[in-house]
């Protein structure tokens, strides 16, 4: 397997922000999710992963709930917030026209 | 969007913070969620559980490492950013210094005005009094509202009868003020003392210096003990330890010194020495007295005095002389402070007003500066700030002139302070009690130190509140675009600026008003003729000491006799031009004496229906000395004395009230009632005011001291000396008959009428200074509004000039729109005056709340001072040259 790519560096907040548009979540199953949807390319370390989003929470982008899951076990779930949606919104923006960008250098046919 | 996105941050910042210890616990149990989910995954996944475990937290990367991570991502950012803000704010004041300069002026004397008069409010209306439960103190005093006696003090036998029969009341204290002699050691020294019942120590609390208060089986004349007060000790005994067990000479007798009084009583005990009352005589103790009660936990004031009715009804069925007499109960902080509260609110709502002007000053120079800067604010945004962050920066520049402001107030307030001590008066009398109480010393202590704190970062808050929000709204492109102008500069910026200046002229109009009718009740009720002529008379009280078993005092003939020998020693001294003796100076508030009387030639009234007057006890030379004139009839002479015609002399009041159209003079009273031998009215004499300037005359009826003479009397002279220089020659004359003879309360005419007066006195003192900062502060503004508004319309004016406008009318335009600005605030000024003058009702004499010629005086002041205000712009805007207008952007 190839080895896992370093994630560009402030994509990462993107990330988790578009994983808990889609449903309130814990930090484990965020984790879980990134590994899973990109095919375990994206690798975030857990390690770097709450830090992130305590960083996130405290930005206002996404707000936390502690709920009794089932088994009757207390975790802290997270959500998006409408703060946290434009956000979201404004850097997916940058990120297609960066990546447009970038593309499009890289698809240049010798002249 | 940012603002919101801003203020959403606070609460979690703040949450961060405070709540550090809940969030670092919820952090852990989320760590350790974590861990156990992915050790659940792996041992699904076929690992050992121990494996699995390993596995996790080698994942996680170890858990203090990450917690600690998460601490910083939620903590880092607020305290750098702090740091930078601060750094930058106070370059940017570095600056502008004129700006920051004016600014700190500004508020510090807003801010320094509030910490003092906040100050005295603390120590006269806040601060408990150093004593045990200070709160469930109250004073009870007697009343018979039939004969028209508000408050008079109880005797002992009430004070007794209430002890035994009360059940709201965990303990009663009753006390006498008095005089005495300390002879013995030197120079016989008058002290001033206080009788009290032997629960003194236990009912107040009091933590005695040295040795001990009174127990209380020591009620009784053998044991001749005394408690020496602090400054007493510290006068006359230099401040010995030893001083416990001496012995101490009083009125004649030997007393032993059992302890000595810790030194914050001084405001509530301001006496030299305090003995104990002995039981059997405070039986016989006629009345006058202080009573006090410690009221139950629980039970309130209105309870208590139900109760107190109740026992009141019982007593008045056994004891005659207590007929159509109840009680009055009020709690001992509220009695101390009725005369002077009032005032002291007035100045708080005005010094309030003050640091609002103030506010709105330091806000229009915000706003001002803030325009200049508007480029280098919509560069920053471009650049990637968060409007948030340039929000914060703001406040943090805004707070640090606050607390620079602060500080330099707290200067202010010292120097204020200081010069308010030699203007509050160091006791208020207790109305309708013919009794003073001592206010404690000014001084700024940690309080004052926290509000001036409070208040700083309150004015920072309010003055930064405009330009934040205006900066807020700025449009970047226009911002950047534009050179040089922005929204600031725009209408809603003039809308603002011109709002913060009206509503400044309004307040200076309300503190000018105040101003105005306080110095005019204060005029007026100087100007108010008290009945005598109060000019050049000096007062003094001697009390004849009859203590001692042995004295010669206690027949009445020896009594007269001796005041008879005083007075004409005294008016023998040369420099004297009269004098005489009198029980009570008027205005004075040393005592009280009033009883019941029957008009012989009238009809008997209907049963329980009573007549009621003053009674004063005076020598004959007492009108002329004072200066009262005689209406009818003649004064009184030594030929009325004990072996004559028993005489009395009513005033006008008593004349007009009760023989209303009749000849007084030749009529006959019997005092107290029918059954005492009648008195022959010889003369009628001009009313006097001896409550107070603001009240109404009281009937009074004078009786010759030599048919009534009294233990303690006051001696008025008059004389055109200054009373230093002639009263070691009057005392001279007393001592001369006895050397032993108290003298004390030694007070000018003046000094007593300038007590009375000093809450109207003290107040329209500050209210001056309040107004004319007030109108300093409005011009200012004025003058800032409008000299910005000048530049702001250069290009106009230059425009017009060119086109053949004359001076005269760009001097109007700029004038007029000034002149614009201070009638609004009039006009609101007016409206807000009119509701709230009446609250200072209470303070006012002679003049009414909504006094017509007052209003329209402060009128055309304002209109005076927004005038000059924009005397300067105007003549700038009048001297503009065209052609450098024109081209100015």
């Amino acid at each position: 397997m190839s080895k896992p790519s370093d994630l560009v560096q402030g994509t990462l907040d993107m990330l988790l922000l578009k994983i808990l548009a889609l449903e309130p979540m814990n930090g484990f199953a965020v984790s879980q999710r990134l590994k899973q949807v990109s095919g375990d390319v994206l690798q975030v370390s857990d390690g770097s992963l709450y830090p992130a989003l305590h960083k996130l929470e405290q930005e206002g982008w996404i707000t936390a709930e502690w709920k009794t899951s089932e088994y009757g076990r207390r975790a802290k779930y997270y959500s998006l917030t409408r703060l946290g949606r434009r956000q979201l919104e404004k850097e997916a923006d940058n990120w297609d026209r960066l990546s447009s960008a970038i593309s499009r250098v890289i698809n240049l046919k010798q002249a | 969007m940012r603002p919101e996105h801003w203020l959403y941050t606070i609460p979690l910042r703040l949450r961060s913070l405070f709540r550090w210890a809940q969030a670092d616990r919820e952090l852990d149990d989320e760590l350790r969620d974590h861990l156990e989910r992915a050790t659940e995954e792996y041992v699904a996944k076929g690992m050992s559980p121990e494996e699995a475990r390993r596995r996790a937290r080698l994942d996680l990367g170890g858990i203090e490492k990450a917690k600690e991570e998460c601490r910083d991502a939620r903590k880092v950012n607020w305290i750098q950013d702090l740091v930078q803000d601060l750094r930058f704010g106070l370059r940017m004041l570095r600056k502008s210094p004129c700006f920051t300069v004016v600014a700190v002026l500004t508020l510090a004397l807003g801010i320094g005005a509030n910490t003092a008069i906040f100050g005295i409010a603390n120590a006269v209306l806040f601060r408990h009094l150093p004593v045990r439960a200070a709160n469930r103190l109250v004073v009870i005093w007697i009343n018979n509202l039939k004969n028209g006696w508000s408050r008079i003090g109880p005797s002992g036998q009430d004070y007794l009868d209430w002890k035994e029969q009360n059940r709201s009341f965990e303990d009663l204290f009753l006390f006498e003020h008095g005089t005495g002699t300390v002879t013995g050691a030197g120079e016989p020294e008058q002290v001033a003392g206080l009788r009290v019942t032997t629960n003194f120590g236990d009912f107040f609390g009091i933590r005695p210096l040295l040795g001990r208060t009174f127990r209380l089986d020591e009620a009784s004349a053998k044991h001749n003990l005394v408690v020496l007060s602090y400054s007493y000790w510290q006068r006359r005994y230099a401040s010995s330890p030893t001083v416990v067990g001496q012995g101490l000479t009083l009125n004649g007798e030997p007393y032993t010194i059992i302890g000595v009084l810790p030194p914050e009583l001084r405001t509530v005990f301001p006496g030299d020495v305090v003995v104990p009352f002995d039981n059997d005589w405070l039986k016989r103790v006629d009345s006058d007295l202080g009573v006090f009660g410690r009221l139950k936990p629980g039970v309130t004031l209105k309870e208590a005095s139900s109760e107190m009715a109740v026992i009141m009804e019982g007593i008045r069925h056994q004891r005659p002389d207590r007929k159509d007499f109840g009680t009055v109960l009020v709690p001992l902080e509220t009695a101390r402070v009725e005369y002077i509260r009032p005032a002291l609110l007035l100045l708080l709502v005005a010094v309030g007003c003050v640091l609002l002007i103030a506010c709105a000053n330091v806000a229009n120079l915000l706003l001002s500066r803030a325009v200049g800067r508007q480029r280098e604010i919509a560069a920053r945004i471009a650049l990637g700030a968060s409007r948030g962050r340039l929000v914060q920066q703001f406040l943090v520049e805004s707070t640090i002139i606050a607390l620079i402001g602060g500080a330099a107030g707290l200067l202010v307030a010292l120097w204020a302070t200081y010069l308010l001590t030699r203007f509050v008066p160091d006791r208020i009398p207790v109305p309708n009690a013919a009794d003073y109480v001592s206010l404690p010393q000014l001084h700024l202590d940690v309080n004052a130190l926290v509000f001036t704190l409070f208040i700083s970062l309150l004015t920072g808050v309010l003055f930064s509140l405009f330009p934040v929000v205006q900066s807020l709204r700025i449009n970047v492109n226009d911002a950047l675009k534009e050179a040089g102008r922005g929204s600031l500069s725009g209408p809603r910026g003039n809308r603002m600026r011109a709002t913060l200046v009206i509503v400044e002229s309004a307040l200076a109009f309300v503190l000018v008003i105040g101003a105005g009718l306080m110095v005019q009740s204060f005029a007026r009720l100087l100007e108010t003729s008290p009945g005598f002529n109060a000019d050049h008379l000096l007062t003094l009280r001697v009390k004849l000491p009859n203590d001692a078993k042995d004295s010669p005092y206690r027949e009445p003939r020896t009594r007269a006799a001796a005041f008879q020998r005083f007075l004409s020693n005294v008016q023998a001294v040369p420099g004297v031009q009269s004098a005489a003796f009198t029980e009570i100076v008027p205005l004075s508030q040393d005592d009280m004496d009033m009883g019941q009387f029957v008009i012989k030639e009238e009809p008997p009234l209907p049963a329980g229906q009573h007549l009621a007057a003053d009674y004063r006890d005076v020598t004959p030379d007492y009108f002329r000395t004072m200066g009262i004139p005689l209406l009818q009839g003649r004064v009184f002479s030594e030929h009325d004395d004990p072996d004559n015609l028993r005489v009395v002399i009513i005033d006008g009041t008593f004349a007009q009230r009760f023989f209303r159209g009749q000849d007084p003079v030749g009529k006959h009273l019997q005092i107290p009632d029918a059954t005492r031998p009648q008195r022959e009215i010889v003369g009628v004499v001009g009313a006097v005011l001896d409550t107070g300037l603001d009240q109404q005359p009281r009937p009074t009826i004078y009786f010759p001291s030599l048919q009534s003479p009294d233990q303690t009397m006051s001696l008025v002279v008059r004389t055109a000396l200054p009373p230093s220089s002639i009263l070691p020659a009057i005392k001279n004359a007393i001592w001369s008959v006895d050397k032993d003879q108290p003298i004390f309360s030694v007070r000018p005419m003046d000094q007593i009428i300038s007590g009375i007066t000093s809450a109207q006195r003290v107040a329209s003192l500050i209210l001056d200074v309040f107004g004319f900062l007030a109108l300093a502060l409005a011009a200012i503004g004025i003058y800032g509004v409008t000299s910005y508004a000048v530049v702001q319309r250069i290009h106009e004016i230059g425009v017009r000039v060119a086109l053949g406008a004359q001076r005269s009318e760009i001097l109007r335009l700029v004038i007029f729109q000034g002149l614009k600005l201070a009638s609004a605030g009039v006009l609101i000024g007016l409206l807000a005056s009119l509701g709230l003058t009446r609250l200072m009702a209470s303070l006012l004499f002679g003049v009414s709340a909504a006094d017509p010629l007052t209003f329209a005086g402060v009128a055309l002041l304002l209109f005076a001072v927004a005038l000059l205000a924009c005397y300067i712009p105007a003549r700038r805007a009048m001297r503009v040259d065209p052609m450098v207008a024109l081209r100015y952007e």
